[in-house]
């Protein structure tokens, strides 16, 4: 193409895709797949509310958007859990301690912690739906008085996928909140096949190779059962998880006559671009990076294929 | 608005010298093999006014097929720049239809967090707008764009046979033509209005834009959508071609010294499969009917619920590019208005 005008590139101070440095200061495995980070901006607090989500990148690798699993500090840091499922996320594990990532945000929604406090609580977590989930509730928690009940429910696949070990056995030793979880299954030989996937860390298969699980074993909704009477009027529940998990999950709690608009989502998309541009994350007529990822069940059961 | 004209001779000076004055980039439509395409310009007698339809919409210019936002040091944070390149612009003929896409598009980029990659291109761009001299048969513009375009143009174009009434929309296209040859709009408002208006659409929407979203939605499980779905070969064409879609992916690009690279915008779109892929590869529009429902939807409701503006301009690319030939909207409602 001919050049009718010199072409100049400039350099912006500010762009809503420029990243800034967080360095990482803490790592430590919690499933085969699974990693926990503790990092730190460094000037700010990165300033989210539970359920947010941060765009993080390697340059060089890519960037993709992951949810915050600490509460709101006043201090730098913030924590995240990353499962190794691509090239990205295979970087940020193999990172060392004192190296960087590039972060935006934080963007989208948050539970609406405030305008739940004098209500009652249910967590209803499947899998790396913790993550998101347990800024809630570690913010709930940290504020136990200005909520009444608090019920947790926590299923994943099979022992060795348990995040936040020490976490979920502190919740089942308090008594001002009710705790259960539950594992898919106890066999743990499918790791066997899993011989093409660099799993991040043994520690947990051999742990339950000889430990024998002695809690609930079944699909999360055979732990609804156990909650006993649920006053439908003064609950919200709040649900993360695969895809799968919404469905049943939803019609226990119709079953518990919990209406719609107190149920409260957080949906998965590809939100590329976290501004509401790129269109990745579309679902029908909502942006989940800017309408969501938070969704109360009332404002989108109407969309087909939403969950 | 004021009106004033000159004459086409003055015109092309008036093109020569901007080319020459080299105090912004000049393009237009030129020809290109049997197609039209919007590009630089080396001489005015290049522009080519009646054109029916250029292959891409100007939109390249403000979202480039390829952008460059940052630049650094792979795997170094720290070493990130943004980027962004503005050079000053001005696009000769664009017809009304691009300039009503490219307001839905500012629209878009500005809203909420901006985007300064697109909203420095449009601030250092000049649009020069015109009305069709040329049918093409699958243009339907006039039953979906409604005036918006004059809310970017700077100055449009009316081509009245040896001489071209401008019509002056903003102060900027006024200053603009300082020192042309312009002199006094003598023609009535009537025989203007017929000079923009004689070239008529081939096509219609078949049912009034102002129903069209409660139409689909009311339709939302036809089988219209499986039926055209299952001729749809997810090639893109549709989108790429769209003055309206500006859906992109973002990208890394490391050189093979591994010491510089780039994080880029890259064109994208919702009619490609892999658009809505999680991490896990659980695709949350895998089928092709939902696909293109998606993108029908999109244009009929969803834009026009955020942006006012109906999200077709009537522009007849995507009916024109599509292999499967089932991409123009116009399709969609009358199968279903053939088959209730």
């Amino acid at each position: 193409m001919a050049e009718t005008y010199p072409h100049k590139e400039v350099i912006e101070k500010t762009s809503i895709y420029l990243p800034e440095a967080a360095t990482l200061r803490e790592k430590k495995p919690m499933t085969p797949f699974d990693t926990y980070f503790s990092f730190e901006l460094n000037n700010r607090s990165l300033g989210h509310h539970p359920g947010q989500f941060a765009e993080i990148s390697i340059p060089g690798i890519g960037e993709a958007p992951i949810s915050v699993s600490s509460p709101p500090a006043t201090d730098n840091r913030f924590e995240m859990v990353i499962r190794k499922v691509g090239t990205l996320t295979s970087a940020i594990h193999s990172l060392e301690v004192g190296e960087k990532v590039g972060v935006r945000g934080p963007y989208g929604t948050s539970f609406p912690m405030e305008a739940l406090k004098g209500s009652s609580l249910l967590f209803v977590c499947g899998g790396i739906g913790l993550v998101p989930a347990r800024s809630a509730i570690k913010y709930a928690l940290e504020h136990r008085d200005d909520y009444k009940n608090i019920s947790i429910l926590f299923g994943c696949k099979d022992p060795a996928q348990r995040l936040f070990v020490d976490e979920l056995e502190q919740w089942k030793q308090r008594d001002d909140i009710v705790f259960f979880e539950t594992v898919d299954t106890t066999d743990l030989s499918t790791y066997l096949e899993m011989s093409h996937m660099d799993l991040s860390y043994r520690g947990p298969l051999d742990e339950w190779k000889s430990k024998k699980w002695k809690d609930n074993v079944g699909v999360i909704t055979t732990l609804f059962p156990k909650l006993g009477d649920v006053d439908p009027r003064e609950t919200y529940a709040i649900v993360v998880g695969p895809p799968v998990m919404y469905k049943f999950a939803i019609m226990n709690l119709h079953d518990m006559e919990i209406p719609d608009d107190h149920i409260i989502l957080s949906l998965e998309r590809r939100m590329k671009c976290g501004v509401g541009k790129c269109g990745h994350c579309q679902i029908e007529d909502i942006y989940v990076c800017q309408d969501g990822p938070v969704f109360y069940y009332s404002d989108i059961s109407y969309i087909k294929g939403v969950i | 608005m004021e009106l004033l004209k000159i004459s086409k001779k003055d015109f092309l000076s008036f093109v020569d010298k901007k080319i020459s004055e080299k105090k912004s980039r000049i393009v237009g439509v030129i020809q290109k093999g049997s197609h039209f395409v919007f590009d630089d310009l080396l001489a005015s007698t290049d522009l080519r006014l009646d054109y029916d339809v250029t292959i891409l919409p100007p939109k390249k210019y403000f979202q480039p097929q390829k952008e460059i936002m940052l630049k650094f040091t792979p795997k170094k944070v720290e070493s990130c720049v943004a980027v962004n390149s503005y050079d000053p612009i001005t696009i000769f003929g664009i017809h009304y239809y691009d300039l009503a896409a490219i307001y839905l598009m500012d629209r878009a980029f500005s809203d909420g967090d901006g985007d300064e990659h697109y909203i420095k291109k449009r601030e250092n761009s000049l649009l020069i707008g015109s009305y069709p001299q040329k049918h093409f048969k699958q243009r339907f513009s006039k039953s979906v764009v409604k005036e918006q375009y004059y809310k970017v143009a700077d100055l449009m174009l009316v081509d009245m046979g040896d001489e071209y009434v401008i019509e002056v929309v903003s102060e900027k296209g006024k200053n603009y033509l300082k020192g042309s040859q312009l002199k006094k709009n003598t023609y009535s408002l009537k025989q203007v209005e017929e000079a923009k208006t004689h070239i008529k659409d081939d096509q219609k929407l078949p049912v009034t834009v102002d129903i069209a979203s409660e139409f689909l939605t009311r339709n939302y499980y036809h089988s219209v959508w499986k039926y055209f779905g299952d001729k749809c070969f997810s090639c893109g064409s549709c989108v790429f071609v769209c003055p309206t879609c500006y859906c992109f992916n973002v990208c890394e690009e490391v050189d093979l010294t591994l010491a510089e690279g780039q994080r880029i915008k890259v064109w994208d779109g919702c009619m490609l499969e892999d658009f809505a892929v999680v991490a896990d590869g659980h695709n949350f529009r895998r089928d092709r009917a939902d696909r293109f429902k998606h993108r029908t939807f999109r244009k009929v409701k969803y834009l026009p619920e955020k942006y006012r503006y109906f999200g077709c301009v009537g522009c007849g690319r995507c009916a024109d590019a599509c292999t499967a030939d089932i991409a123009g909207p116009n399709k969609v409602f009358k199968y279903i208005l053939e088959n209730q």
